[in-house]
């Protein structure tokens, strides 16, 4: 800036007087800009995280009811919870829903992918296809499987009766507890595959084919190519995957909302499930804060553990 | 900006802001756009024409007042959640359709209805006392009685017949041992024991027809755990093991309706919707259903209704209009046209309305109106309150039901089922 000026000077030409051109300078300044192009972002992140997430523990630490705000409380909404045996289920249940979904979804992911990267025909147009389960409304979709798992008409247990696999009724899928809780991490797995399927897709894409070429000329099998050239190098993105996708899925709530309600006798309510029967419908939202905000404090290690992981490789 | 000078453009838009401010500041519109705007929030209701109805006479009121009036409806279990949010942001609509025990766990932000209430009581005949209990809290009443709906026992009767029984059960044991028989026939009986209302529904009036209470009439003391409760569970037990299927611990609160429809089922505890339901979709089964009292036990016939109120927020601009359109819901003709839309399913919770000849001229409706002879709020002895909506509401009965039939001693189910209670009762609402 200062060497434009000497420039007008120099030519003689008047400077450009007024506040417009003092606000254009100001405004140019690097570190004005830089925090300008910050600010939204910044004040999103203040209204719809930072607030609501202060508000979740100031109603955690308090007697705090909907619509009547009481004392502060300390401690005392954590402790009830967890001497509460529908708690403890909950925790039960939610690390139960969330290793064995996360490990199919990974699982799974990987393998999709892997299939989507080869060259077929229509290969746009399954990949599209692979997205649907992601795109379609959760409320929506899980209302299918919600009829396809009915205890009256369930058209699993009628394929499968009708193919001899299953001796007639079939499992009870909503009322038994076991086959409850492989329900609700069935669906929540078929939701969050595509998830997994493109961003390691956009993984792979990205592997240098030179590495398999060279793994093929030494005599790699494919297999060995999977584990020695695919795997590690898709290894921070599948970190960054499985980051996003554990706290996604320790928060689920659709899935098992439209499913079971918590049902039955509890073995498949998480925690967004139980803080919203106990918080909103129960209107006490002290003990509902808490019981979302539980894990806040595992979550965030795992999250910094793993971002620090990450930025190591 | 074609066309406009920024002199021009600041000119406007400065006014405007001006504008915009007062009007922010007055809190209303200005005249010119002002025409008041009544808001109603209530439930999808299980018969849609009733809503139709509800529509059409809040048109008609709305030309009568000089105001519009909005009727938003929603899914009834989104509604405790929408609720709760209108009451936390002091915002949103005038005036709702309450159900539990929201007057009472929004005592302080409900406008006190007693003028209404005590008009229309006088009007009526005065009120059914479940109903009224529902609403009167200690500071006033904080909602009207809107309706009740009547939770009779609904039957095939053609199953029935084939089994050899005339009639339907008049007592509980009674359906346990009807139950065996239609089981064995290829048609079992279903009560849901699973998250859900109406598995409450029935609890409630089951375990009052043996003597069992959940809580002391104070309100504060669990009494669940007793020999009469130990006594239903066992009940339960063989009723699951040898009248139902396995399927009744999925149901949501269609599931009953789903299963008499079906043809498979012989028995529910439940409204007249499936009814209503086959009617209208002109199926055969419509001539098989038919409905009866609610079964007595040891300790007489005992029912716990759905009875849903009309309350109204305090943050309401509109309080007396919002008196006015209640009062216009039950003119005598408003009442009447909205129960033949609802098929008879929305019963009147003031005498006088009640005897409505769509219930005496339909003999399979006939026995409904009897209903609210030995109706009760749940948590009955206890007042309604918010430790009962919240026992309700975490399902413990269902659960401690569901834990016997899946093989847990009643004493231990009785045990974790006392823990709940007393935990609702502990972390009770400390205001009013």
């Amino acid at each position: 800036m200062a060497i434009s000026q000497r420039a007008l000077e120099a030519t003689g030409l008047p400077r450009a007087p007024g506040r417009v051109a003092r606000l254009r300078e100001w405004w140019e300044q690097e570190h004005v800009f830089g925090y300008g192009l910050i600010v939204p972002a910044l004040v999103l992140l203040t209204c719809l995280v930072a607030y609501p997430f202060g508000m979740a523990i100031y109603f955690s630490l308090s007697d705090y009811w909907v619509g009547s705000p009481g004392p502060f409380v300390g401690l005392a909404n954590f402790r009830e919870i967890l001497g509460n045996d529908v708690f403890r289920q909950t925790v039960q249940n939610s690390f139960v829903f969330t290793s064995i979904a996360l490990t199919l979804k990974t699982v799974l992911g990987v393998w999709l992918a892997v299939l989507l990267a080869r060259d077929v025909r229509f290969k746009r147009l399954l990949r599209g296809a692979v997205l649907l389960p992601w795109v379609i409304p959760t409320a929506l979709s899980t209302l299918g499987w919600w009829w396809m798992f009915d205890s009256l008409y369930s058209v699993i247990n009628w394929t499968a009766i009708r193919l001899g696999l299953m001796s007639a009724p079939g499992p009870n899928w909503l009322g038994q507890s076991h086959y409850a809780m492989a329900a609700v991490i069935v669906v929540n797995t078929w939701r969050g595959l595509p998830f997994f399927a493109i961003t390691v897709l956009a993984g792979l894409m990205s592997i240098p084919r030179e590495f398999y070429e060279a793994a093929e000329v030494d005599g790699a099998t494919s297999r060995q190519r999977f584990w020695h050239v695919t795997l590690p190098l898709l290894k921070p993105v599948l970190a960054v995957v499985v980051l996003f996708s554990t706290i996604f899925t320790f928060s689920d709530f659709n899935i098992v909302q439209v499913l079971t309600r918590g049902g039955p006798v509890n073995t498949t309510h998480l925690f967004a499930t139980l803080a919203y029967q106990i918080g909103l419908q129960g209107g006490n939202l002290g003990q509902g804060a808490a019981i979302s905000l539980f894990l806040f404090p595992m979550l965030a290690l795992v999250v910094f553990l793993q971002l620090r992981y990450i930025r190591k490789e | 900006m074609n066309g406009t000078t920024r002199r021009q453009f600041l000119k406007t838009s400065a006014v405007t802001s001006t504008g915009l401010a007062t009007w922010l500041a007055l809190d209303h519109a200005p005249v010119l756009a002002q025409k008041r705007e009544l808001t109603f929030l209530s439930w999808n209701h299980f018969v849609p024409a009733a809503d139709d109805e509800l529509r059409r006479q809040a048109e008609v009121f709305g030309k009568q007042a000089n105001c519009a009036v909005r009727v938003d409806t929603m899914a009834h279990l989104q509604m405790p959640a929408k609720v709760a949010a209108e009451a936390q942001s002091q915002a949103g609509h005038d005036m709702y359709r309450s159900a539990g025990a929201d007057p009472f766990l929004y005592e302080q932000l409900h406008v006190n209805l007693d003028d209404v209430v005590d008009k229309l009581g006088k009007q009526y005949g005065g009120w059914y006392p479940f109903a009224a209990e529902m609403n009167l809290t200690k500071s006033g009443w904080k909602g009207v009685p809107w309706f009740w709906v009547s939770f009779p026992g609904t039957y095939n009767q053609a199953h029935f017949k084939k089994a050899g029984f005339e009639n339907p059960p008049k007592t509980w044991d009674e359906l346990l041992r009807m139950g065996k028989v239609l089981k064995k026939q290829g048609n079992p009986v279903g009560i849901p024991i699973s998250h859900c209302s109406d598995a409450h529904s029935t609890y409630w009036s089951v375990s009052w027809s043996f003597g069992a209470k959940v809580l002391e009439a104070d309100g504060k003391t669990p009494a669940i755990h007793s020999d009469k409760t130990a006594q239903v569970l066992e009940w339960y037990k063989e009723l699951y093991l040898e009248a139902m299927e396995p399927e009744v611990l999925s149901w949501d609160d269609a599931g009953n309706n789903r299963f008499i429809l079906s043809g498979k089922g012989s028995w529910i505890h439940n409204p007249v919707s499936p009814y209503n339901a086959a009617l209208k979709e002109k199926m055969p089964i419509a001539d098989d259903i038919n409905h009866h009292n609610s079964p007595a036990g040891p300790a007489g016939a005992h029912s716990a209704p759905p009875i849903l109120g009309i309350a109204v927020w305090k943050f309401s601009k509109n309080v007396e209009l919002a008196k006015e359109f209640i009062q216009f819901l039950f003119r005598k003709e408003n009442y009447d046209a909205w129960i033949v839309a609802s098929n008879a399913f929305n019963h009147p919770p003031v005498r006088h309305l009640s005897d409505h000849p769509i219930w005496a001229r339909n003999p399979k409706f006939a026995m409904l109106p009897k209903e609210a002879e030995f109706g009760h709020p749940r948590g009955w002895p206890a007042k309604p309150s918010d430790a009962v909506q919240r026992i309700d509401d975490n399902y413990v009965m269902a659960d401690m039901v569901a834990k016997v039939v899946n093989g847990m001693p009643p004493k231990r189910a009785m045990e974790w089922a006392h823990d709940q209670v007393a935990r609702a009762i502990k972390g009770q609402l400390k205001v009013g």
